[in-house]
């Protein structure tokens, strides 16, 4: 499954573990199997959603918009798809 | 003034019926057990493997009273997810499910629970349940913490968004609790609703999240939180302090349920002592002093264990520490076809592969789920110790840290002997990558001691009721295969007790001697002669390979219902007594002697035997569980001749190898 807000920020969309630690960004799309996509989604990494790297590495976790933190393996993470906030 | 207050579960008959609904980590259960308290218990799903706590409770608010049925479902993330917890909380919401031994009727009340430090994700699923046009009340729990975190939400704006009550409330302190026991007695539709469409949904829950909540921007760095989880997921330091960790918790299992444990023991014994002197000798005697009682009361002495294993896998979760475990486990059991999921069940399964595998149903994929499953009975259950000790000080007599090695050996191969199961399975009949796991980290806290010993009640009463039931059933079928059909006294011990009787004036301690010695022809005779040791005999050309003899073949068939039972069936072979607590007995099931006269427990028979227990699948409960929980019997089946299969091979190639090497 694969979700796009809009086609210019998908250009700049990078993988989640290219986020360095406390680099935030705004989700783009997730492009993974469509029950991992659809669990991610409901677990709050929708698109547009805001994300701050708190751990690179195997897990990275992450803290979605603050309110709580998602470890996530670097496979899945690795095709979350990200736009880094300038 | 309003109050919550429990009443006796069958008191009532109410139709009036509460489901309780929300993300996992909100504290919906917490907030539950606050109203319901002692009185809740956990419910199957019939047809499913998803369990939930239920109660029934008295609301009172005002004049009016409402007598209902709560029901805490599982914790989700959204009802239109492809998970079995997603299906059952769709299925209760529809009124084609319930609870067993509660009608399946559509709620009278949903309530909400949501997490006031994650206010815009927990409105997704207010947003789904408003579409079900049913009276709703939405509790916004953690309140407290919120605060601490300068986190506000307008309470007024947000109900009018939702058209329906909301409270604010702290399960942990009761805060709110007695307004929220209010609010569900007059519970009534939303007067709005959200979209039905997922992007739809999360549109809406952005904007009103953006009109009810305010919060410090940017909200502060959570430095402790960060320096925590970069210790416990870091890959050496995370080993290391889950190494630490898990030893403690074993230690604590161990340690501390020695003393109820001998409490128990002690219990029984004199139970059975006292039942013994006021039943006349006979058949009845036999069946409840042998059958009934040493039966229930074997396997009731492990309760300490498991309550104490659940109560503190409860707390360990309260701290949040178990999903940074399982992200460590993780990256060990990948490369083996296994998610960091499997951790819980895994580690269940070393007090009772019985809960283990019902922890399994937890695991999202169905091929990770049934490798768990397929590979939890081989980790080294507490039912395993009695034969483990046994084994280990006939091997390594007056030699204990021998003996310590090669009971952590037996631990070790368990676990090896797992992961190579499930990398076989899953390159061949689960072939498939394990699925990535993607979990919620909960916030570090301190564990909720309340709710921890709720649960291990709960558990506790779970096992007893197994112990009543199947296990009592499976051990007097077992004393009655060992008891019948019985044998008459033997020609030769006839005659020691003719030769007794001369000396019962001249020599009372040899007659005593003399006695005893028949008693024990007798009883082995006996044991031969009965429907277990006719087993035995046919059985025993099986074993034979393995070094086993007849009476051993006995003990080995007698486990397959329950492992545990091989010491004590040992005792009533080769002693004529099944009391194993009296060290003289276990000595005399060490020194067992053949009918030809050789030693039973030799070198190699022992270590053949070893393997066989680390490995062999004894436990028909067991079985039982893995049928249900997998799916049907072909995996319990699989399970038992893998096992099978894995066990015989390896105490074969033991005992072979000792015997090619000049051992005995």
């Amino acid at each position: 499954m694969m979700t796009t807000t809009d086609s210019k920020i998908e250009s700049k969309a990078v993988p989640l573990t290219q986020l360095v630690r406390g680099q935030t960004g705004r989700i783009e799309c997730t492009q993974a199997h469509p029950d991992d996509c659809s669990m991610l989604r409901a677990m709050g990494l929708h698109p547009n959603a805001s994300v701050q790297m708190c751990r690179l590495g195997e897990p990275c976790i992450i803290s979605l918009s603050g309110a709580c933190r998602i470890g996530l393996a670097k496979d899945i993470a690795s095709r979350v798809m990200v736009h880094i906030d300038e | 003034m309003t109050t919550p207050m429990p009443m006796p579960t069958d008191s009532i008959s109410s139709s009036h019926t509460i489901a309780v609904l929300g993300n996992p980590n909100v504290g919906k259960t917490t907030l539950f057990n606050r109203i319901a308290g002692i009185r809740a218990k956990t419910s199957n799903f019939p047809g499913t493997t998803q369990e939930a706590r239920i109660a029934r409770v008295k609301l009172k608010a005002g004049g009016q009273t409402i007598e209902s049925l709560l029901i805490d479902l599982p914790g989700i993330y959204s009802l239109n997810l492809d998970l079995s917890e997603s299906k059952v909380c769709v299925d209760v919401l529809d009124g084609t499910a319930a609870p067993a031994g509660e009608e399946a009727n559509i709620p009278d009340v949903l309530l909400v629970v949501i997490d006031a430090t994650n206010l815009m994700r927990n409105l997704t699923i207010v947003g789904e349940t408003l579409g079900r046009r049913l009276p709703t009340v939405v509790a916004v729990n953690m309140v407290d913490v919120a605060r601490r975190r300068s986190i506000h939400v307008d309470q007024a704006k947000l109900s009018e968004c939702l058209g329906c009550p909301v409270v604010m409330c702290s399960a942990r302190s009761g805060e709110g609790v007695d307004e929220l026991a209010a609010k569900l007695c007059q519970a009534k539709v939303p007067t709005r609703s959200a979209p039905t469409d997922i992007d739809g949904i999360e549109r809406w829950a952005q904007d009103i999240y953006e009109v009810v909540s305010a919060s410090p921007n940017p909200i502060k760095e959570d430095t402790l939180t960060d320096r925590l989880d970069r210790a416990f997921t870091h890959p050496i330091l995370g080993v290391l302090s889950f190494a630490a960790i898990m030893t403690a918790l074993f230690w604590m299992i161990f340690k501390l349920a020695a003393y109820p444990m001998d409490w128990i023991d002690l219990w029984f014994g004199s139970v059975g002592g006292y039942v013994g002197s006021h039943i006349p000798p006979g058949p009845i005697h036999d069946l409840m002093v042998d059958g009934v009682i040493a039966g229930v009361g074997g396997t009731v002495i492990f309760l300490p264990q498991i309550c104490l294993l659940f109560f503190l896998l409860a707390l360990l979760e309260g701290t949040g520490y178990l999903a940074r475990a399982a992200f460590v486990i993780d990256r060990a059991l990948r490369p083996f076809g296994m998610s960091g999921h499997a951790f819980v069940p895994l580690l269940s399964s070393h007090a009772c592969a019985i809960p283990g595998i019902m922890a399994a149903r937890a695991i999202p994929d169905r091929r990770d789920r049934l490798a768990t499953i397929l590979v939890a009975p081989f980790m080294s259950c507490t039912a395993r110790i009695p034969v483990y000790i046994l084994l280990t000080s006939i091997l390594f007599p007056d030699r204990p840290l021998y003996q310590a090695y090669a009971f952590t050996m037996c631990y070790a191969i368990g676990i090896l002997a797992g992961l190579f199961t499930s990398l076989l399975f899953r390159r061949t009949i689960l072939r498939g990558k394990s699925r990535p796991m993607a979990l919620e980290l909960p916030s570090y806290r301190i564990p909720d001691l309340k709710s921890a010993l709720l649960l291990t009640l709960d558990r506790g009463m779970i096992f007893l009721k197994k112990a009543g039931t199947m296990i009592l059933a499976i051990s007097i079928v077992l004393w009655w295969l060992n008891a019948y059909p019985k044998a008459g006294p033997t020609d030769e011990a006839i005659a020691l007790r003719t030769q007794a009787e001369s000396f019962v004036e001249i020599d009372q301690t040899q007659a005593d001697e003399l006695y005893a010695k028949a008693d024990s022809l007798d009883t082995r005779n006996a044991a031969a002669n009965s429907m277990l040791g006719k087993l035995g005999t046919t059985f025993q050309p099986i074993f034979a390979p393995l070094g086993y003899d007849r009476q051993l073949t006995v003990g080995v068939l007698a486990s397959f219902a329950a492992r545990e039972v091989f010491v004590s069936t040992m005792a009533v072979q080769v002693a004529g007594s099944d009391d194993v607590d009296d060290d003289s007995v276990l000595e005399s099931i060490a020194n067992a002697t053949n009918d030809d006269g050789s030693r039973i427990f030799t070198y190699g028979t022992s270590w053949s035997l070893l393997f066989f227990y680390v490995l062999a699948s004894l436990c028909l409960p067991t079985l039982v569980v893995t049928a249900k929980e997998a799916g049907g019997w072909k995996w319990a089946f699989l399970q038992l001749g893998w096992m099978s299969t894995l066990a015989y091979v390896s105490a074969l190639a033991a005992y072979q190898f000792i015997l090619a090497a000049g051992g005995s």
